[in-house]
Order: C-alpha cells, then structure tokens, then sequence
C-alpha cells in the first residue's frame, strides 16, 4: 500500500506563510492535480513531498514511514537533466550513485527506461542537444529508473513549446494507465479532466477545495476556485 | 638590421643550459603552485559559504591578507622571515624554490578561491536539487554534476591565473632561485648582452604562454557537452577578475 500522506505542513520563508497546515492523502495508484495561483504554496508542497525540503512543522509520510532516497520520484519545470551527462547517463545515475548498482546492469536498465520514454534512439546526446519535450522525457526516464513509489511533477510542461506538450503529457497519461501514484502541479485542464482521479484548488498556503474533476471544473463550490477558473479557461 | 644586436649571441643564450634549464624550473615552480592553489583553493571557496563565522571570517582574513599585500613581499617574507620566526625554517630542507613555492601557492589560492567560487556558484542550482531528488549525498552531488559543471566556466579564468603566476616566478629570481630572470641576469653580468639575453628569456615565456593557450582551447572543447565534440553554444564566461597587479 503506497499511500503517500501529507500532514498539516507548515512552511514560511522568512515572514511569508507559505504553507499554512496543508493535510492530503494520495491513495495508490490515484492521481491529484494541483491548481492555483503563483505563490499559492503548489510548489513547495511538492518539494516537501520530494523532501527537497524539510518544513516547519508536519510531516511527511509513505505507507506510514518517512520515505527513502529515490522512493519519491520528482520532475521539475525545467527539467535539470545534468548538463554534463547524456540522456543515458543520466537515467543511470541515480542507479550508480544512490542505488550502487553495477554500470553494466545500470546501463541495461536505463536503456529499457529510455526506450519507455521513446527516446532509445537518444541515448548518447546531451540535453543541450535535445528539444525541451525530449529533455523532460529523459527527466521522467531518470526518475521511474528508480521505481519510485510516487512521481511527483512541477509543472512539467509550462516551460515547453506548444506542439512539445503533447508528448510529455502523453508519456503521463500511459504511467497513470499503469497505476502509478501521481502528483501533479499543472495548469493543464485537459489532462486533469481526463486522467485525474481528483483535482485540488491550493490559495495562499492551504488545499481550498478537493472533488473529481467532473465535478471540480462543472460545479466548483468555493468562490476562489470559480474565479480561478474563469481567468485560466 | 639591428645593429647592436647579435643573432649570434641571441642563439647562445637560447641554446645554452642555464637557461633551458632556468624555463623549465620556472614551469616547475608555476605547474606546482597552480595545482596547490587549486586545491587550497577550492577549500577556501567551500569554507566562504561554511555556516560557521569562525570559517568565514578566516577564510575572509586569509584573502585579505594575500591580496593586499604585494607578492614580492610574501616571497621575501617566507624566504628571510620564516627562518628567522622559526628554527625549523633554517635547516637545509627549506630551499628557495621550496621558499618560493609555498609563496606563490599561498598568494595564487587567495585567488583561486574567487574564480572557484565563481565557478561554483554559477551552476544551476537546479541542477543540486535534481541530485537531491534522486537521493544523491553532497560529496556526491559535487563531484559528479557540480565540479565538473564548473570546470568548463572556470577554465578560462584559470588559463590567466596560469599566465600570471608562470610570470610572477621571475620574482624568485630575488631569493636566488635560478630561474629564467636569472638566467638571463648571469648571462650578461658576464657579457653585457642585455638585448640578446632578455630576448632569450621573453622567448622562452612566450613559448611556455603559447603552448599553454593550445591546452586550454583543447580543455574547453573537452568540457563542452555535446556528442558531436563541436562548440554549439557556450555559456557567459566569469569576468576573469580585474588583476591587481601583484
């Protein structure tokens, strides 16, 4: 039972609030999509979640337990694919450096990983010589290598071109088939309709309404939510 | 054609052992002390950003002292001063190229520090917390994405540093190292062939210089990230910092 929980973080940089008590269960295999303004505390959350960082208070938990290294899988806006790394070394390095396996079974493993993603044919370039949709697949490869127990995205596709956004989220859509417990931070409202299992509306620190996503974008019930929509639709 | 001065002579000088030999422990003494400044250096840039005051203030202290004061005063400092401070300095182990090395190692890493600093901080930050995500350990973190990310930016900053120290081994010159300066001093101490003999020795700098530069465009292309081993595009260089002259 993979159920990633948060519960009631706290977090304030300096004097501003940026989590105030934000409480969230991930069952297995579901898929939550955040939503919500700049500064509204989405990011945060998820680098909590990721333990990129540590908060105030509240805590963190996968199946009851703080996860382990490489347990959370985490894929940012901007990719940061190691520049100094080609796409197949850097889905074996979290292999050879955290999980400390052999470079030859790594390799192997990466390999298959690529070829998930689409991009075997990719393996010895280096991102700077990779379009931004291929430089995020690689990202998504590099994290699944470790067979995470949860994927967590930060808006994975606001910094891509337009025509490249269908192929990250396509790579998405087929992991949550598979039943990989997702968060996801992204203003894209389609995927969310079609692929999550609930859609959540964050402002100012705290989770301001949770319902399926059906319901969430038909009826939303709180008044933030309904003016968040209509200026993102 | 220039009348006073004697191709002759010049080849002489060239060609004669003193100062073959003058080039190759000024490189000595440069290739040594650049390494040393590296590494103390590159300890110095992490102890600028420790969270300990203590750290900071004598990583601050030490950069103080070693730029604001002139280097020919170092040199002099570590070859007379050190001896007379301390008796373990008078023995017959400390020679002036030691003296020397250790002076131009000292001063140098007051320098290395900033470019390594530089260096440092001018890799994505994005690119650590990706580390960190896959659950990798500091030390890990540093040497496998974050040092050799910096390579590349602190090259050719670096390459001035080479240049400058190579140049200011001629210093040493005053505390009887035989290097090239002094070469070219008891080459016309004895003849009085002052052009010929500052030729000679320009020519051996100018050499070492050249050789250095085809290293360092080689080193550059090496740490350039592309699989076609082509310069596509290169990220802003660090302003080499403004040279105080030394």
């Amino acid at each position: 039972m993979s159920e990633l929980r948060a519960d009631d973080l706290h977090m304030r940089y300096d004097d501003l609030e940026v989590l105030r008590g934000v409480t969230f269960t991930v069952e297995p295999g579901q898929v939550k999509v955040i939503i919500g303004p700049s500064g509204s505390g989405k990011s945060t959350l998820l680098r909590c979640l990721a333990l990129l960082e540590e908060p105030e208070s509240g805590e963190v938990s996968l199946e009851g337990r703080r996860p382990q290294p490489g347990e959370i899988g985490m894929v940012f806006q901007r990719f940061n694919l190691f520049q100094n790394m080609t796409a197949l070394q850097n889905v074996m390095c979290g292999l050879v450096e955290v999980r400390r396996l052999p470079k030859r079974e790594a390799r192997e493993q990466a390999t298959e990983f690529l070829a998930r993603v689409g991009l075997a044919d990719k393996a010895g370039q280096y991102p700077d010589e990779l379009s931004g949709g291929q430089q995020q697949r690689v990202a998504m490869a590099r994290a699944l290598v470790m067979r995470p127990k949860a994927m967590l995205f930060d808006e994975p596709t606001s910094a891509l071109d337009v025509e490249l956004v269908r192929e990250v989220l396509d790579v998405m859509e087929s992991l949550a088939r598979e039943g990989m417990t997702m968060v996801v931070v992204s203003h894209e409202l389609r995927f969310a309709h079609h692929v999550a299992s609930s859609v959540l509306m964050m402002d100012e620190g705290r989770i301001v309404e949770e319902a399926p996503p059906d319901e969430f974008f038909a009826s939303p019930k709180e008044e933030r939510t309904k003016r968040f929509l209509s200026l993102v639709e | 054609m220039l009348a006073g001065f004697s191709t002759h002579i010049f080849w002489e000088a060239l060609s004669s052992g003193p100062f073959w030999r003058g080039a190759l422990l000024a490189l000595e003494l440069t290739i040594f002390s650049f390494l040393v400044a590296i590494v103390l250096g590159f300890f110095l840039a992490i102890g600028r950003s420790s969270k300990s005051r203590t750290v900071r203030g004598g990583v601050f202290f030490y950069t103080w002292i070693f730029r604001a004061t002139p280097t020919l005063l170092q040199l002099l400092f570590v070859w007379d001063a050190l001896p007379q401070i301390w008796g373990v300095f008078r023995q017959g182990w400390f020679t002036p190229f030691l003296a020397a090395a250790v002076a131009l190692s000292l001063n140098e890493a007051a320098y290395m520090a900033e470019i390594v600093r530089s260096g440092l901080l001018s890799v994505d930050p994005g690119q650590e917390l990706a580390g960190r995500a896959l659950g990798m350990s500091r030390a890990r973190i540093l040497r496998q994405i974050i040092v050799p990310q910096a390579v590349r930016i602190v090259i050719p900053p670096m390459g001035n540093e080479f240049i400058t120290l190579l140049k200011l081994t001629s210093l040493a010159s005053v505390i009887s190292v035989t290097e090239l300066l002094t070469a070219a001093q008891n080459f016309y101490s004895t003849t009085f062939s002052y052009a010929e003999a500052f030729a000679a020795a320009a020519l051996y700098y100018l050499v070492i210089v050249s050789v250095l530069m085809v290293i360092q465009s080689w080193l550059e292309k090496k740490f350039t990230w592309t699989s076609r081993g082509r310069r596509r595009r290169t990220t802003a260089p660090v302003p080499a910092i403004s040279h105080d002259a030394r």
